[in-house]
C-alpha cells in the first residue's frame, strides 16, 4: 500500500487533539462524581482543588529521577520548569519558558489551554479553573523542593480564565531563613 | 594476644605461589584471619517470611564457606526490630528475639565446618526497608526517588534510641549464635547510611547537622556494640566511600572519608569500603563498568585510616585484589556476585582451577529478583538456591543406564547440557556445524558495554566439557542420516534460534542481512540501518553499530525494547540507545522494505517511512528442525535453548544443566 503521509499525519493529528481534551473532560467528569458523591453541602471548588493537589503530587514524585542538581541552580531551574510546561503540552496547551531577569527564577507562558473552555461545558467557575492549574504546580514543587533541599516556589501571576490573555507563572527558589 | 580459630597451610598450593599477597593471614581486631578472601553478607529471600533460617539459606551458605578456604564468610544482614521496619527483604534473616538464635546457630555452624570465620551481619535497611509495611522510616523525611520504596518517615529520639539498643541486642545474638565477627551495614541507602548522607539527613538536633553530627548514630552503634560483644570478637562496618549521590546533594568524598575516620575512632577493627547507593544514577556493578574501576577507592580509604580495608564491587578475578594487596592499597578481597555464580571461585583459585570458575556476568539478575520478592537466583549458575535440593546435584548414572547421547549445538545451551551429561557417566558428543564452540556468544559477546564478558561462560563449559571427556564433532552438520548412521540413545537439539522471514514486502535491491554475519563483520551494512528485533541481541547490535557512526533504527514487535533483559541491567541500555542516538519503535513491525527507506507499522495501523538503506535480522523463532526425525527413529529427544523457545543465555544454561541431570 503506497505511504500517505498527509493521511497519516491528519489521522495521527485528529487523535492527539481529542486523547488532548479527553485528559481535561475526564478531570472534570470525575469532578461531578465527587461532586454528587459528597452531597449538597460539599463545597466543588475544595473538591477540585483537592484532585489538583493529587495530581500534583503524582507529577512531582515522577520528576525526582529525571532532575539534576549537578547542572547548576538555573539549569536545574529552566529543567524544571520546562518539565510542567511540557505536560501541560501534553494537555493541549502551547508553553514557553523564560529564564526571569533575576537569579533564581523563571518564567511559565501559556497563551493557549483546553481546560477552560470545557470547564464552561460543566458550568465550573473560571477562578477555579485557575487555582486548579496553579495548585497542580504547587502540589508538584512540594516533594521536589524537601527532596532537593531547595525552598522552591510558583505563583500565578496572570490566568487565562480571569481574561488576562495567558497564563503566567513564576517558579523562583525561596530566599533561605 | 590474637586468636586464629583454624590452621590453614596454603603453601602447598598452587594458588597461593601465584597469588602469594591473597594467601597469608591478616589480623583484623584479636582474630587472625589465615587468607584475605571475603565473602560478603548477601541477601538471597531464602529465609521464612517471619524471618526463620531456612535449609535452602544454610545449604547456601555452608557452600560460600567451602569457597573461601579458611577466610571471613558472612552470612546475610538481619533485621532487628519485631515490626519488620528495617526489613528490606521479605526473605530476610531477622536477629530482633532470642527465638531466632538457633537458626542463626545453624549458619555459625555450617560455616565453621568449612573451618572458615564465620560473619554476622546488622543491617536495618532505612529507607530501603519496611518491605511489608506501608510506610518506612529515616533520619527526615526525604521523598523517595524509586517508587519500588515505601514513603518515609522522620524518626524520632526515642526511635534513634530503640534502634540503637536493637543493633546491640542482635550483636549479643549473633555472639551467643557462635558467629566470630559482627559486621555493621552502612551503605547503598540502609539507615546508618541514611544518617550518614546529607541527603537524606536533615536533623538538627544531636544526630544531624554537619558530617560529624551525621556520623553520631554511627559511633554511638560501633561503641555500643563493642561493649557488648568484648575484645575477642571483631566489629566491622561497610561504609560508602562515594555514595554517588552528587546530583542531589549527597556526601562529597572528603565527607565520606570522615566517616571512615569517625567509625575508626569509635573502634571498629575494620572497614569495608563500597560505591554507591541504589538510588546512584551511576552504573556501579553492572557489566559496563570496567573490572576494578573502584579500587581507587580503596586506595584512599588506606590513605585516611590505618584499621584494614576490604572491597567487593567489579573485582572478580584474583589479579586485581594481588596487586593492590601488594601494593598497600587494599587488605582483603571481598566477593559477593562472583561467589553467587561460583561458590568455590576463590578454592578453585587456590587449587590452581581457575579455568574451572564460572565467572559471574554482572548480569544482576540475583538483585533485581530480591527487589521483586523474588527468592535469589544466578543467570548462570544453575545450581544456586537450589543447594540444599539433592535433585539439583548431577548423580552418576549406573552402568547399564549409560548412553550415547547426541547434542547437536556447541553454543551455551548444549555445552552446559554436555559436561553435566557426561559428568554422570554418559557417553556424550557434540556436534557444532562451525568449527569453533560458542553458538551465538560468540557474535553477541562483540556487542559493547562489556559484553565480551559473557564468553567466560563458553570457556568454563569447554574446560568441563574437557574434564569430563566430551567429544567434540566441529565443523559438522548433523543431517538426518547422520542421525540413523550414529543411532545414539538421545539426541539433544540445541541448535540455537531460526532467524525469521520479514513478512514485509521486500522491493528488489532492498538490502536485507542476519545480525550474525553483521556482528561476524561479515555483511556490509549502509550508513541508514533498521535492526528488525527489539530483545537483547537487537540492541547489542545497534549499539555496536551506531558508536560505529551509523545511523542506527530499532524496529521491534515487543512493547518495550530489552524485554529479555533483567530489569537491573535494562535501565543501562536504555541510557546507551539514547546516548548512541539509536531510535527505537516498539510494539511496531515493518510493512515494507523499499530502496532507500521502509515503512514501520505501529500495532495499531499507523503507518511511517525511515530511511534505511540496509535492514538486519534479529527476530527469531524456535527450531525443531531435527526433531522429527530423531523421534521417528525411536530416539529420545530434548529441545532446549533458543531451538525451544528463542530467550536469553540464562535460559539457555538453565536448560542444558536441567536437561543434563534429566538424561
Amino acid at each position: 500500500m503506497p505511504f500517505d503521509a498527509e493521511k497519516e499525519i491528519t489521522r495521527l493529528w485528529r487523535n492527539l487533539h481529542s486523547a488532548q481534551e479527553e485528559i481535561c473532560r475526564t478531570f472534570y467528569r470525575w469532578r461531578e462524581v465527587a461532586k454528587d458523591i459528597a452531597g449538597d453541602g460539599a463545597d466543588e471548588t475544595e473538591i477540585a482543588l483537592k484532585a489538583a493537589e493529587f495530581i500534583g503530587k503524582e507529577i512531582g514524585k515522577g520528576l525526582l529521577p529525571r532532575l539534576n542538581w549537578l547542572k547548576g541552580e538555573e539549569a536545574f531551574l529552566m529543567n524544571l520548569a520546562r518539565a510542567f510546561a511540557n505536560i501541560w503540552a501534553n494537555e493541549g496547551a502551547i508553553c514557553q519558558v523564560e529564564k526571569g531577569e533575576k537569579d533564581g527564577e523563571v518564567y511559565i507562558k501559556c497563551t493557549r489551554d483546553t481546560w477552560p473552555s470545557i470547564a464552561k461545558e460543566y458550568d465550573v467557575p473560571m477562578e477555579e479553573v485557575a487555582k486548579t492549574r496553579e495548585r497542580i504546580f504547587q502540589a508538584a514543587l512540594e516533594d521536589v523542593s524537601v527532596f532537593f533541599n531547595i525552598p522552591l516556589a510558583i505563583e500565578m501571576l496572570k490566568a487565562i480564565p480571569r481574561g488576562e490573555g495567558m497564563y503566567l507563572f513564576r517558579l523562583y527558589k525561596k530566599e533561605e531563613g | 594476644m590474637a586468636k586464629l580459630l583454624y590452621e590453614w597451610d596454603y603453601s602447598g598450593f598452587p594458588g597461593a605461589k601465584k597469588y602469594p599477597n591473597l594467601f597469608k593471614p591478616i589480623q583484623i581486631g584479636n582474630l587472625i584471619i589465615p587468607n584475605r578472601i571475603k565473602y560478603a553478607a548477601t541477601e538471597d529471600n531464602f529465609n521464612d517470611p517471619d524471618g526463620f533460617i531456612t535449609d535452602a539459606d544454610v545449604a547456601y551458605m555452608r557452600a560460600r564457606a567451602e569457597g573461601v578456604v579458611g577466610g571471613m564468610c558472612f552470612m546475610q544482614g538481619v533485621y532487628m526490630d519485631p515490626e519488620g521496619i528495617g526489613q528490606g527483604y521479605v526473605g530476610q534473616a531477622a536477629a530482633w528475639d532470642d527465638k531466632f538464635i538457633p537458626g542463626l546457630k545453624r549458619i555459625a555452624d555450617a560455616i565453621h565446618s568449612e573451618r572458615a570465620i564465620a560473619g554476622f551481619q546488622l543491617m536495618d535497611c532505612g529507607r530501603v526497608g519496611a518491605v511489608n509495611l506501608p510506610e518506612g522510616r529515616g533520619p527526615s523525611a526525604v521523598p523517595q526517588r524509586l517508587r519500588v520504596f515505601k514513603p518515609i518517615r522522620e524518626m524520632s529520639k526515642e526511635e534513634i534510641k530503640q534502634m540503637i539498643q536493637q543493633h546491640v541486642d542482635a550483636a549479643r545474638r549473633g555472639v551467643e549464635a557462635g558467629f566470630d565477627v559482627i559486621e555493621i551495614s552502612g551503605i547503598v541507602g540502609y539507615l546508618i547510611s541514611n544518617f550518614l548522607s546529607s541527603y537524606t539527613n536533615r536533623r538538627t538536633d544531636e544526630y544531624g547537622g554537619d558530617i560529624r553530627g551525621r556520623c553520631q548514630v554511627m559511633v554511638e552503634i560501633i561503641q555500643r556494640v563493642k561493649e557488648e560483644v568484648g575484645p575477642d570478637i571483631p566489629v566491622g562496618i561497610r561504609l560508602c566511600a562515594e555514595e554517588l549521590l552528587d546530583d542531589v546533594r549527597g556526601n562529597t568524598p572528603e565527607e565520606s572519608m570522615i566517616t571512615y575516620k569517625m567509625a575508626e575512632e569509635a573502634g571498629v577493627d575494620y572497614i569495608s569500603a563500597t560505591a554507591g547507593w541504589q538510588e546512584s544514577i551511576v552504573p556501579v556493578i553492572s557489566r559496563d563498568v570496567p573490572q576494578g574501576s573502584w579500587l581507587y577507592l580503596a586506595k584512599r580509604a588506606k590513605e585516611h585510616v590505618n584499621v584494614p580495608i576490604t572491597m567487593a564491587y567489579r573485582i572478580f578475578l584474583p589479579h586485581f585484589p594481588e596487586k593492590a594487596i601488594s601494593k598497600g592499597e587494599l587488605d582483603m578481597w571481598e566477593m559477593c556476585r562472583s561467589m553467587i555464580a561460583d561458590p568455590l571461585m576463590p578454592k578453585k583459585v587456590l587449587e590452581g582451577r581457575e579455568d574451572e570458575v564460572r565467572h559471574c556476568v554482572a548480569c544482576n539478575l540475583c538483585l533485581a529478583r530480591l527487589f521483586r520478592d523474588a527468592p535469589m537466583t544466578c543467570y548462570i549458575n544453575p545450581l544456586c538456591a537450589h543447594e540444599h535440593d539433592e535433585r539439583f546435584y548431577p548423580k552418576p548414572v549406573k552402568e547399564d543406564e549409560k548412553k550415547k547421547v547426541m547434542i547437536i549445538g556447541g553454543g551455551p545451551a548444549g555445552l552446559e547440557c554436555a559436561y553435566v551429561a557426561a559428568q554422570r557417566g554418559h557417553e556424550v558428543h557434540v556436534y557444532e556445524k562451525r568449527e569453533e564452540i560458542g553458538g551465538t556468544i560468540l557474535e553477541a559477546s562483540k556487542a559493547p558495554y562489556g559484553d565480551e564478558e559473557l564468553m567466560t561462560c563458553i570457556n568454563y563449559q569447554r574446560t568441563m566439557c574437557k574434564k569430563y571427556g566430551v567429544e567434540f564433532h566441529l565443523g559438522v552438520e548433523v543431517t538426518e542420516e547422520l542421525i540413523q548412521d550414529e543411532f545414539p540413545d538421545t539426541v539433544v537439539i540445541a541448535t540455537g534460534p531460526k532467524y525469521s522471514e520479514l513478512k514485509a514486502k521486500v522491493a528488489e535491491g532492498a538490502k536485507v542481512v542476519n545480525i550474525l554475519d553483521v556482528m561476524r563483520g561479515e555483511a556490509e551494512v549502509g550508513e541508514n540501518v533498521v535492526v528488525w528485533g527489539n530483545r537483547k541481541p537487537g540492541i547489542g547490535c545497534a549499539l555496536m553499530l551506531a558508536r560505529s557512526g551509523k545511523k542506527v533504527t530499532l524496529v521491534g514487535k515487543d512493547k518495550t525494547a530489552g524485554f529479555d533483559v533483567n530489569p537491573s541491567f535494562k535501565w543501562r541500555y536504555m541510557i546507551y540507545l539514547r546516548q548512541n542516538g539509536v531510535k527505537v519503535y516498539n510494539d511496531c513491525d515493518i510493512e515494507e522494505v523499499n530502496p532507500g527507506e521502509i515503512i514501520v507499522r505501529t500495532y495499531d495501523g499507523y503507518r511511517f517511512p525511515v530511511k534505511c538503506d540496509t535492514v538486519i535480522v534479529s527476530e527469531r523463532e524456535p527450531n525443531e528442525a531435527l526433531k522429527q526425525a530423531a523421534l521417528s527413529e525411536g530416539i529420545e529427544v530434548f529441545v532446549i535453548g533458543d531451538a525451544l523457545m528463542p530467550r536469553n543465555m540464562s535460559s539457555a544454561v538453565h536448560d542444558g544443566y536441567r536437561i543434563g541431570l534429566r538424561i
